[in-house]
């Protein structure tokens, strides 16, 4: 049975490649091995519909809903004047803003698109208004959009945990950190390049400007807190806090800042289960892809053939690092990762490493590739927001890969820097 | 008359997929109220995980109407005219195969499991893989309808490509 699903996966990954739609090519895969194996056909569609039926994964939509209400809300604009009035004076306060924006939507949203269109239209305005290149306004928004997965909550992060049986929480507390950690190397980045291309400051308004953008968006800086501090204080499990942020989004949105209209909402609706759907339908069909690797015995072939061939922990994350980039640059993240997750995570437990750092690992390395050529979907979506091609968000992307590239190599090779937080937070595993 | 069929399908399939997304909201939240006086209601979490399969599967079905699906279309976006018309037939021809694939594995599971209940709800188990025929159909059909897309794009580039030969021999 090993052959047969080799020889499917070679099929199955040269379809994805010249334009299957990615769920139908997994659903097929799934459906030829066990026809081909002599087994029931029901199975795909059973092991399709129980990948759904998990109570951590409800959490998804509801963050998706989250992201979609913020958005429609618009609190987008009172958080990005609050980053303004406090790292704006600085040379290039307009990119340092938006990297403190994204930091802070990225701790109410999970995805890296829903962060580069959350934040990504004000900032690049504001940027371009004050005379950066659009190119260079979009880059610096693409770049720190990648942070949103990383800051919980992130749809990523559920994913993972749901298909590595994780904790979700730990996950959730262990990309603190990095997320942390990348935006302030971004930061550092536009203090380098700052001179050097000329990056205005904006005049600082003094602490009065501080502290009225902070009044005007304090009830949205506190979606987070209620998210993240609900969830770790035990109150809530991460599903539990999802659905209590949307309550809350809904409430700032209709009540306190009124930005909500009733009729916003069909359309937040279906957006959410569209997003859901084109998400989700990938998770069942991993679902049955993954139970059909299981009994092709792959990842048990594969584990002790990795830990044999390569013998170091620090090796193998380095081989998986590299493996993830290229992966990411050709392939959307959450498939790959679902896709990469039944060989690459036993592997990873049988050298010692943590699957909560692995998962970290994993999500970085594939995230990054949403800023990256030719796939990047966020440098689609910023360069439609920057009004500039491809090609030129392309190039101006590149010296804001190697801060990133920094982080990751710092987690890598550094367990705490992901494992020290939840370790305090939620105890020993 | 088929538009007009077509049409009421999709504001159907939203409209639901709209009332999903509400009662799970719903669900959960009414599973952290009762928690929290102390009155936990066992049902809400099963229930959850039902609406959560609807919604992802109704979810598959806006986004396969809309075909706005994940797809790596790099490579294919590569191909002259002709070839990137004859794979986008093979694909589509593989995305019918697939929807008759689920529909049809799908009704056997739903006879299957139509006498098994639910945990903690009078519910049967069938109702976990009833969306999933619906999909089955919906990427079928749309499928086979891309495919006769794809065969009068194909017979249009073929007469283009004749008029251009005509043009050349005068």
């Amino acid at each position: 049975m090993t052959q047969l699903m080799i020889e499917i996966v070679a099929v199955w990954l040269a379809a994805i490649l010249i334009g299957l739609p990615l769920f139908a090519a997994m659903g097929l895969a799934a459906f030829a091995f066990v026809l081909l194996g002599g087994l029931s056909g029901s199975i795909v569609p059973q092991k399709m519909a129980q990948a759904m039926n998990s109570f951590p994964l409800v959490a998804a939509p509801l963050f998706v809903l989250m992201g979609n209400i913020l958005g429609a809300a618009q609190l987008t604009d009172r958080i990005v004047r609050f980053a303004t009035s406090l790292v704006g004076a600085l040379r290039g306060g307009y990119a340092h803003a938006s990297i403190l924006s994204s930091m802070i939507f990225a701790g109410m949203v999970g995805s890296a698109v829903a962060d580069a269109a959350g934040t990504g239209a004000v900032e690049v305005r504001a940027m371009k208004k004050a005379g950066y290149r659009p190119e260079t306004a979009a880059a610096i928004s693409a770049a720190a959009a990648t942070i949103g997965p990383i800051i919980p909550p992130s749809l990523p992060m559920v994913i993972y945990g749901v298909s590595a049986d994780v904790s979700i929480g730990r996950l959730f507390l262990a990309g603190v950190v990095p997320g942390v950690l990348m935006g302030v190397s971004l930061m550092i980045m536009v203090a380098i390049i700052a001179p050097r291309q000329g990056l205005p400051r904006h005049k600082f308004g003094g602490l009065c400007a501080i502290w009225v953008a902070f009044k005007d968006s304090i009830w949205a800086l506190l979606a987070p807190v209620i998210l993240l501090g609900g969830m770790f204080s035990g109150a809530f499990t991460p599903t539990e806090a999802a659905a209590v942020a949307d309550l809350y989004a809904l409430f700032l949105g209709f009540v306190v800042y009124r930005t909500l209209k009733v009729k916003d909402l069909p359309a937040i609706l279906i957006n959410t289960a569209e997003t859901t759907g084109i998400v989700m339908v990938l998770v069942m069909v991993a679902g049955a892809l993954g139970w059909c690797m299981s009994i092709s015995r792959i990842p048990q072939t594969l584990a002790p053939a990795m830990v044999a061939a390569i013998h170091e922990p620090l090796v193998f994350l380095l081989v998986s690092n590299v493996i993830l980039l290229v992966i990411g640059c050709f392939m959307e993240a959450l498939a790959a990762l679902l896709i990469l997750i039944p060989i690459l995570v036993p592997a990873a437990i049988s050298f010692g490493i943590d699957p909560v750092q692995f998962g970290l690992i994993m999500i970085f390395n594939l995230i990054l590739g949403t800023i990256h050529p030719p796939i990047g979907v966020v440098l689609f979506v910023m360069s439609r927001i920057a009004e500039v091609t491809f090609e030129q968000i392309s190039r101006a992307i590149l010296p804001w890969l190697v801060p990133l590239l920094l982080v990751l190599a710092a987690i890598t090779v550094w367990p705490p820097l992901t494992l020290w937080l939840p370790g305090v937070v939620m105890g020993g595993k | 008359m088929l538009d007009s069929l077509v049409a009421g399908f999709d504001r159907a399939a939203a409209f639901l997929a709209c009332a999903l997304v509400v009662a799970l909201l719903g669900c959960v939240t009414l599973g952290v109220i009762t928690r929290a006086v102390g009155e936990p209601l066992i049902w809400t979490d099963e229930l959850s995980r039902f609406l959560m399969v609807w919604i992802a599967v109704f979810g598959w079905i806006l986004a396969c109407r809309k075909r706005i699906h994940v797809r790596i279309r790099y490579f294919q976006d590569l191909l002259p005219a002709r070839a990137h018309n004859g794979v986008e037939f093979c694909m589509q021809l593989a995305l019918t195969l697939f929807g008759i694939l689920v529909t049809w594995y799908s009704v056997g599971l739903v006879g299957k499991n139509h006498d098994l209940e639910a945990t903690s709800l009078p519910i049967s188990m069938s109702w976990m893989y009833v969306p999933m025929v619906l999909a089955g159909l919906v990427s079928a059909l749309q499928g086979a309808r891309e495919v006769g897309e794809s065969l009068r794009r194909h017979r249009q580039l073929r007469a283009t490509a004749a008029t251009a030969r005509g043009a050349d021999a005068k």
